[in-house]
């Protein structure tokens, strides 16, 4: 195939997928997942022409980060809450990227949020894609990063949901512009809380399972170690009480994720792209690769601003660096 | 005996309360069938009964055990493919044409919608002008193990134990000898659970249940004992039958135990441990289907073989089960083994041959020990619905399935034909016109449906809308929901239109999938030669890998394929699973949202075709390109129509072996890439 030839097949392609064609949006999506080299230059085209075709506007998504300890409840959660903010705000749509763990040994992962993700069928507004986590620390997929770049110019919410939120599983927020942490009761005191390590990342709180008979407890408890873990809040966080079972809480969480998408400030795509760079360095380079990046290249910020993308920037680094080895 | 010189009583014969020997009443004959429509299913019980069967066993079709009218898109693949379809009452009055319900044992394998079933049975009596309270028979009715094994619940687990204890509370009274529910252990063996494990599950949810039906207050002591008195079990019996004799005797002396410890029940006729038999269908293979006969023969020694604990009422399975249905002759041939052993044997005439023997003994009092420390730390937990609900009487499950397939994987547990004495001669059994298999016949079903619509336009429609409304009345307050579903039956309400009602009220359960932490006997040279395989379709493809495993249609034998998935998660695929009771529709979009290389769908309904044509117009229709496999029991003759449709390759019970399995997924994926890239 020719590149004039694949150029118009990817036209075609973005095309659709601005339409939300599923099975466009997918195999797009496969494009920004995809880990060979010689994918990069697909990837910059497309976000060119999405661009273009936007007609230089920035996109105005919202990206929101959920997450919760296994046994949450929050895929549950979300496959309700998703279905009533495009219930209640006709004109949204939404693309939910799931992230599960990957094994260490086989490199295989199980995906099964799906298994409690009941998509209305057909219904273009809603687009769920699983991912491995690639046994990566972090929560995130090498490529969770490249897929939101292209999702956030294709749906006006992007719902982000990671295993577990400890130290090594926070990266969720240097994705999201808002990260909602999904808790279930728990038998114990404030100590469990604030021993599991987790309450000082998240923006809001979810508690879930609120139609157990130790939620009430637990939401003083929850409450009670937020006030001890973040000091030097100005004002306490959200907590929200729901139960995926019966529908409780549901309608006013949607609401508040609707109002987060309608009135909040999603970050650029530039503020978040030299975080997702020096990752993409340290797993390509290391250690070397980092300082490279910041004593021959002045940093992040600076390859990004003059490579003109981050596809580009990707490029521009590995050309610089195999220079210096190869000069050194 | 009214002679002088009394008859001397001796040690091996039987004798009544006069001191006269007697022989055993037999056990209650019975062949689990239905299918195609209630004409024809009413003609093959007739036939099985004249043939000298005794009981009744109802097979009733997917779509009438999940709750839907024969007309839903979900359903229409699946109607009176693994049963009898019934959609209302005038279904009813057909199956049952020229039966005498008053002299019956009737035991129907329902359980989502069990009361639903008891009401259309009622109202039968109603319509006839029976006596209810003659009706003898079992509704199924155990929701704990189609959470852990056969899928077909509908209502989550504390709607569903309101249901089977409201069922409890109208029997007593009502229709005394009925069993309200059948605590089942018999999926739970098809689900590879060891014997400890049956044990421990079944009799831990009979426990839980009786401690909430003691909960709700509605019996007075003397109410409650009756009510223990009528749990029944329905138990399997596997091929070491020794074991499951030893098994048998566990269950009787346990339950009379916990009965008396912990519920207090002073009569020991209520304790007794009472239980119908369905032999193990696990064990039956598809090579050399004839051998399954001796399989039969020697599981049904296991649960007659000791007086003390000899199964009240036996169904067999047929030889070619792991082919296809049964025919009548299969049936029939089946039914004879139990004449047999019933009349032609000495079996009858003795006492329990076992009491006494330090082997047996040994054995009951090990399988007595482990299950109970099993139950107590279920009991533990807060009971079998924690014990569901937390995904640990899953894992269990799951985790016993994998051992079991590695153990024969592996050679260490033979299968004669299977894995040992593979060479045989070609089984002239298979060899007439139908191939040894049975075939539905298509305009039965036509007919089903057009009862179904004759029945709403006949109705007195205001009647029919004013029962629905007070059963989510009732379902809404609590009442008990009996007499109102009676009345729905009455008034001709549709069997989807009363679980419908039901849903709305209670919604639908969705539980753990037991996938995660199994271990998995898969290891070796093969395992790590196939993940470099994976790993360079990853290095080829740009991205590892994908594979959606999924179970289309309505039935919910879900472990096999929950057994695949983690295999291919093992061998390095990264694996969408997306449970059971899935459309074709739902199965496409997630396969085309995920952008999976290979859709796996596991079908054990007998829809194969019918959902294999809707998921590859399916993918068509949104233009992807997904390599399609199917596994399940799947005869041969289906296999050349699957591959027509488009599916790459079909898994049948003969593809045992996990590793050869995944190398076949890896293969289809490799000439795939290697065709794409050309």
């Amino acid at each position: 195939m020719g590149d004039h030839a694949e150029g118009s097949a990817l036209e075609e392609l973005v095309e659709r997928a601005r339409g939300l064609d599923k099975h466009a949006v997918s195999r797009l999506i496969g494009v920004f997942e995809d880990s060979r080299p010689e994918s990069a230059p697909r990837r910059a085209r497309a976000l060119d022409l999405l661009d273009t075709a936007a007609g230089g506007e920035a996109s105005p998504c919202t990206v929101l980060g959920v997450t919760g300890t296994p046994g949450s409840g929050k895929s549950s959660l979300l496959a309700r809450v998703t279905v009533e903010m495009l219930r209640a705000e006709p004109e949204l749509t939404v693309a939910v990227l799931a992230i599960d763990p990957s094994s260490a040994v086989s490199g295989g992962a199980l995906l099964g949020d799906r298994t409690r993700m009941r998509s209305p069928l057909d219904d273009r507004r809603l687009f769920f894609r699983s991912q491995a986590s690639a046994a990566e620390l972090g929560g995130l997929s090498p490529s969770s990063f490249q897929v939101c770049r292209l999702l956030t110019r294709l749906f006006r919410c992007v719902l982000v949901e990671t295993v577990g939120i400890g130290q090594s599983e926070a990266d969720v927020r240097h994705l999201a512009d808002r990260v909602y942490l999904v808790l279930q009761p728990l038998g114990g005191d404030e100590v469990q809380f604030l021993k599991a390590g987790i309450v000082e990342v998240p923006d809001a709180f979810v508690l879930n399972k609120c139609d157990e008979p130790t939620a009430g407890r637990s939401y003083h408890h929850l409450t009670a170690s937020l006030g001890l873990a973040r000091p030097f809040d100005a004002e306490p966080p959200e907590v929200h009480r729901t139960s995926a079972r019966t529908g409780l809480g549901v309608p006013e969480l949607a609401a508040a994720l609707l109002d987060e998408v309608a009135t909040g400030t999603p970050r650029s795509h530039a503020e978040r792209e030299p975080h997702f760079l020096e990752r993409w360095v340290d797993d390509e380079w290391g250690r070397q690769g980092r300082r490279h990046l910041a004593e021959a290249l002045g940093g992040a910020g600076a390859v990004l601003a003059s490579a003109g993308g981050f596809d580009q920037a990707q490029q521009a680094f590995d050309s610089s660096l195999r220079a210096a080895l190869a000069g050194g | 005996m009214s002679d002088d010189t009394p008859q001397e009583r001796q040690a091996h014969r039987l004798h009544d309360a006069d001191g006269e020997p007697v022989r055993d009443r037999p056990w209650i004959i019975r062949t689990y069938s239905g299918h195609s429509s209630p004409r024809a299913s009413n003609a093959l019980y007739r036939a099985n009964l004249a043939a000298g069967q005794t009981g009744l066993s109802i097979a009733f079709d997917l779509p009438t055990q999940c709750g839907y009218d024969s007309d839903d898109p979900i359903a229409r693949p699946e109607v009176g493919k693994v049963g009898v379809p019934i959609n209302s009452l005038d279904d009813m009055h057909v199956l049952f044409d020229e039966i005498p319900i008053e002299k019956m044992n009737t035991s129907m394998t329902i359980n989502g919608t069990a009361m639903w079933l008891l009401a259309l049975y009622v109202a039968l009596a109603r319509e006839r002008g029976v006596d209810v309270a003659q009706l003898t028979g079992t509704t199924q009715n155990d929701l704990i193990k189609e959470y852990l094994a056969r899928g077909t619940y509908i209502f989550p687990p504390e709607e569903s134990l309101r249901i089977i204890a409201e069922m409890y509370e109208y029997c007593l009274e009502e229709i005394p000898k009925w069993n309200a529910s059948n605590i089942c252990s018999y999926h739970l063996q098809e689900a590879a659970a060891t014997p400890t494990q049956e044990l421990a599950f079944a009799l831990a949810n009979a426990i839980s249940l009786l401690d909430l039906i003691k909960e709700r207050g509605h019996f007075t002591d003397e109410q409650f004992s009756r009510a223990v008195g009528r749990i029944s079990f329905f138990v399997n019996a596997g091929i070491r039958f020794v074991e499951e004799m030893c098994k048998m005797r566990a269950f009787g002396e346990l339950w009379d135990e916990y009965c008396r410890d912990r519920f207090g029940v002073e009569d020991p006729k209520y304790r007794r441990f009472r239980y119908g038999v369905q032999v193990n269908s696990l064990g039956l293979t598809e090579s050399q289907p004839e051998n399954n006969a001796w399989r039969i023969l020697i599981e049904a020694l296991g649960v007659t073989l000791s007086r003390d604990a000899r199964a009240r009422a036996v169904q067999l399975p047929a030889w070619n089960e792991a082919l296809s249905l049964p025919r009548p002759w299969d049936q029939q041939w089946s039914l004879r083994l139990q004449q047999i052993l019933a009349y032609e044997t000495d079996l009858l005439e003795y006492p329990d041959l076992f009491e006494g023997s330090v082997v047996v003994e040994s054995k009951v009092a090990e399988l007595k020990r482990d299950a109970k420390a099993e139950i107590e730390a279920i009991l533990g937990m807060g009971g079998v619905i924690p014990a569901i609900e937390s995904g640990y009487l899953k894992s269990a499950l799951v985790r016993s399935m994998s051992e079991r397939m590695t153990a024969i994987n592996s050679g260490e547990q033979i299968v004669v034909g299977l894995n040992r004495w593979t060479e045989g001669l070609p089984s002239p059994l298979l060899a007439g016109d139908d191939g040894g298999l049975f075939t539905l016949d298509e305009s039965a079903i036509a007919e089903a449906l057009g009862n179904l619509d004759a029945v709403r336009a006949a109705r007195d429609e205001d009647r029919a809308q004013s029962a629905l409304e007070a059963l989510k009345a009732a379902a809404r307050d609590g009442s008990s929901m009996m007499e109102p579903s009676i009345e729905c039956a009455l008034a001709r309400v549709t069997t989807g239109e009363w679980a419908g009602a039901l849903r709305q009220v209670f919604g639908e359960y969705r539980p753990a999938t037991g996938v995660e932490g199994q271990k998995l006997g898969l290891g070796g040279d093969r395992v790590d030669d196939l993940r470099a395989r994976v790993q360079g379709l990853a290095d080829r493809l740009g991205h590892r890998p994908k594979v959606l495993v999924g179970k289309p249609g309505l039935d919910g034998h879900s472990n096999g394929a929950e057994v695949i998935a983690v295999s291919a998660r093992h061998v390095g695929f990264d694996v969408v699973y997306s449970g059971i009771r899935l459309s074709p529709g739902e199965i496409v979009q997630s396969a085309v949202e995920e952008g999976v290389d290979l859709i796996g769908a596991s079908v054990l309904s007998g829809s194969h075709v019918e959902l294999a044509q809707q998921i590859i117009d399916g993918l068509r229709q949104h233009g992807a390109d997904v390599h399609v496999v199917f596994g399940g029991i799947i005869p041969q003759g289906d296999v050349e129509k699957l591959k027509a449709i488009g599916v790459e390759q079909v898994f049948t019970p003969a593809d045992y072996e996990l590793i050869d399995i995944m190398e076949r997924f890896v293969a289809i994926i490799e000439a795939g890439a290697a065709s794409g890239a050309a």
